[in-house]
């Protein structure tokens, strides 16, 4: 595709996506479903697959629509602007797993089911709060003495976001030799959750698997494949997060921006007081740093090294971290009282934002990440 | 007889701008690499006359000292792009920066602005380093508000006659000439009643005081004027037109000012006093210090968002001053956790031995001082950015 063409798919995504958060009210939305499970709603899904955002990254011979990175981005920053409460970067992650594994029966139906919203997929890798080494996770997965080939899993994923309403896992397992990730469908006998829920009102669950049998059909990569898929789905997801942190950050700009101009007090709009003024132009400054290096690194990541995939994963994570917690504290401040209510939308924006950056790994976690992968002396462009 | 440090034949005969950009950048860092005097090279503060005057001529023979000027009145012709590759190779090899006000500023005014006879006499001795230049806006009554500068212009027969005081003067005295802002008329708008002219040094009345600033150098001054005549010939543009005319340089050079070296430099500093300090294995500095240098990372790439405008040939809008404001604060932080990485070491005046490399832990925190408040303060670009921009009322 020409640069152009890019652009344009881009463009043509980003219209579709906040045509769809014109329609359909996601904010009064965000309110009706927080609290409740598993927090978004499986028609607006159906519908998010009819306009092809669960296939996004999927490649055309699955149905997907075959677009990179950047793409998936432009949904997930469009989405996130309107506080949407379906969790498709969550599916997008968990699909992007998928598609990283070793071609086959069980690939192809998981890549069609998923693109056409018949089945929303959750990925359980993570080992620890904190902990964001894919190689590190916390299921083993034994060969079954009763049924050659297959295997056992034991052990837990904590922080699974969508777990509530998915319909299977990808699930990263140590097996004696390798990592592997297997398909495990929702409410296999052995795997249980345990939901908390989100500041913004979503459940998360950390899932736990005592003797859950998987039948060989159900390994989706072992080895190399495996590990390399797993790391791909974190560093694309850490991105897609970043998006929807900048995309949200944006919005709640634009939202602040309006009140600073409009609301009145000692006779004109406080946006007219320079100590607003000078703080509402260093958020912008925050958005534009962030925009500009999410762009950046989205660049750098392109290259296809791993390394250097997860080192621009974590640029851009840690960049949109700050740029969203900049903007959402001080939204609440620049809106006064009314900024502290629940009634008041800025609160949806502030607990979304509180959730994607903690999600994948705080900005503290990936300034260690890209200190620890990025020589000293490299020079960064 | 040809003057041996005029520009070469081929200096003059080659037309840098046709040339790619890549093929450019090479070139010019290939140079620089052969021409350039080890000691005009990361100077620790502004350079002064006698200290680079060899450098100046260096450039001016190889054709070089203006590389925005047009190729017929001895500049390089070069496009912004070309210009801004020039900027960052200079940068990159660590040329410190020379008097240069009258190639970067007052040159380009009478360019644009100058009467033929200006143009003859000022423009050769500009690019010779025969007139060197020092800018005359700021007073002790105007910083931030310059509009309302009171240094006043007075006709009388062929000469104006100038009283009052300028300061802030950046080298004047190393300056043989000023361009001077100076009020023509009070009964009007504080802007519409100031004129620009131009100043020989020389002449009685002037009187120049060095200002000895927070590092212990003498880099700017204070200007007196008393009774100072500069003739009517020296008026650039028309009468009471100086504040346009001193608005107009506003272009993509404010890319320069919002460019990532200086912070990336200053970042080096604080790299090496930590490795010397051994603070790379202290988790808590490692945090801040990699905040920092992604604060530096993403300024670049913010950079390239403007600059790839200017190769895009779009003008640059009020938003490039983000730049600057990223840019200098970040040398400001960076010049802080360098004091406290630096310990004991951070209260000392001058070089030390920060365990066996010779650093002076505190140059940077006064080197980062002057960016935030010259060239419009950084409260004053938050102001033009929230109407500008941001579309904040009044």
């Amino acid at each position: 595709m020409t640069a152009a063409a890019a652009l344009d798919q881009r463009r043509l995504l980003a219209d579709s996506v906040a045509d769809y958060c014109r329609r359909s009210d996601p904010l009064r939305r965000a309110r009706t479903l927080r609290g409740t499970d598993p927090g978004f709603d499986r028609s607006a899904w159906q519908e998010m697959a009819a306009l092809g955002w669960l296939g996004v990254g999927v490649p055309e011979a699955w149905g997907g629509l075959g677009l990179a990175l950047a793409e998936q981005a432009v949904v997930a920053r469009g989405l996130s602007a309107a506080v949407m409460p379906e969790p498709v970067t969550a599916a997008m992650i968990a699909t992007r797993a998928i598609v990283g594994c070793t071609d086959g029966a069980l690939k192809a139906t998981l890549l069609e089911g998923i693109v056409a919203g018949a089945i929303l997929p959750a990925l359980a890798w993570q080992a620890m709060p904190g902990d964001i080494d894919p190689s590190r996770c916390a299921v083993v997965a034994a060969p079954d003495p009763a049924a050659p080939d297959a295997l056992l899993l034991d052990g837990r994923a904590c922080f699974v976001v969508a777990a509530c309403g998915a319909d299977g896992f990808v699930v990263a397992v140590r097996t004696p030799d390798a990592p592997a990730l297997c398909w495990v469908p929702a409410g296999t006998p052995g795997v249980s959750l345990s939901a908390h829920r989100l500041a913004d009102g979503r459940p998360v669950a950390d899932l736990s698997f005592e003797r859950v049998g998987v039948p060989a059909g159900n390994r989706l990569a072992v080895g190399e494949a495996a590990r390399e898929a797993l790391a791909a789905a974190l560093d694309e997801g850490q991105f897609a997060i970043a998006a929807e942190l900048l995309g949200l950050s944006q919005r709640l700009l634009d939202i602040t921006l309006d009140y600073l101009r409009t609301r009145t007090q000692f006779g004109k709009a406080i946006g007219s007081f320079q100590a607003l003024q000078h703080r509402a132009v260093d958020l912008y400054i925050h958005l534009r740093i962030g925009d500009a290096a999410f762009d950046q690194a989205l660049r750098q990541a392109g290259d296809g090294d791993p390394a250097r995939r997860s080192a621009a994963a974590s640029r851009a994570k840690a960049r949109a971290c700050e740029t969203a917690r900049h903007i959402t504290r001080e939204a609440i401040q620049m809106h006064g009282a009314i900024g502290f209510t629940d009634d008041c939308d800025v609160g949806l924006y502030v607990k979304r934002a509180l959730v994607l950056s903690a999600w994948l790994g705080n900005a503290r976690l990936h300034r260690g990440r890209y200190a620890a992968l990025v020589p000293l002396d490299a020079v960064e462009a | 007889m040809t003057d041996p440090r005029a520009p070469t034949a081929a200096a003059a005969a080659t037309d840098w701008d046709a040339l790619p950009d890549d093929v450019f950048r090479l070139q010019v860092r290939a140079w620089l690499q052969a021409n350039c005097p080890e000691h005009v090279r990361f100077p620790a503060g502004r350079m002064h006359w006698h200290e680079c005057r060899d450098w100046w001529e260096i450039l001016y023979r190889q054709g070089w000292i203006a590389p925005a000027w047009p190729r017929a009145l001895g500049g390089m012709g070069l496009s912004p792009i070309k210009q801004i590759v020039m900027v960052e190779e200079l940068e990159r090899h660590g040329c410190g920066r020379m008097p240069d006000q009258g190639i970067t500023q007052v040159g380009p005014i009478i360019i644009r602005y100058g009467t033929p006879a200006q143009k003859d006499w000022y423009l050769p001795r500009t690019l010779s380093g025969e007139a060197i230049w020092c800018q005359g806006y700021s007073e002790p009554n105007a910083g931030s508000d310059l509009a309302s500068l009171q240094t006043s212009a007075v006709e009388d027969g062929d000469d104006y006659v100038i009283n009052g005081s300028k300061i802030w003067t950046t080298l004047a005295m190393d300056a043989t000439h000023m361009y001077v802002l100076a009020r023509t008329d009070r009964s009007v708008k504080k802007q519409e009643g100031i004129s620009f002219l131009l100043l020989d040094m020389k002449v009685p009345g002037i009187m120049v005081r060095p200002i000895r600033n927070i590092a212990g150098d003498d880099e700017f001054c204070q200007v007196f004027f008393d009774d100072v005549r500069t003739p009517k010939s020296n008026l650039v543009g028309a009468l009471n037109q100086g504040w346009t005319i001193a608005k107009s340089l506003l272009g993509f050079e404010r890319l320069g000012i919002g460019s990532p070296r200086r912070p990336q430099l200053a970042f080096a500093r604080l790299e090496k006093l930590a490795r010397a300090r051994g603070l790379f294995a202290d988790p808590v500095f490692m945090d801040r210090f990699t905040a920092l240098r992604l604060d530096i990372a993403d300024l670049s790439a913010a950079y390239e968002v403007f600059v790839e405008q200017v190769r895009r040939g779009e003008p640059l809008g009020a938003d490039v001053s983000l730049l600057k404001i990223w840019a200098t604060e970040a040398m400001q932080r960076s010049s802080e956790l360098m004091i406290e990485a630096g310990d004991e070491h951070g209260a000392l005046g001058g070089d030390s031995d920060v365990d066996g490399v010779a650093m002076n832990v505190l140059a940077p925190f006064y080197s980062s001082r002057p960016g935030t408040i010259y060239g419009g303060s950084n409260e004053i670009q938050r102001n033009i950015l929230a109407k500008a921009v941001l579309g904040l009322p009044q």
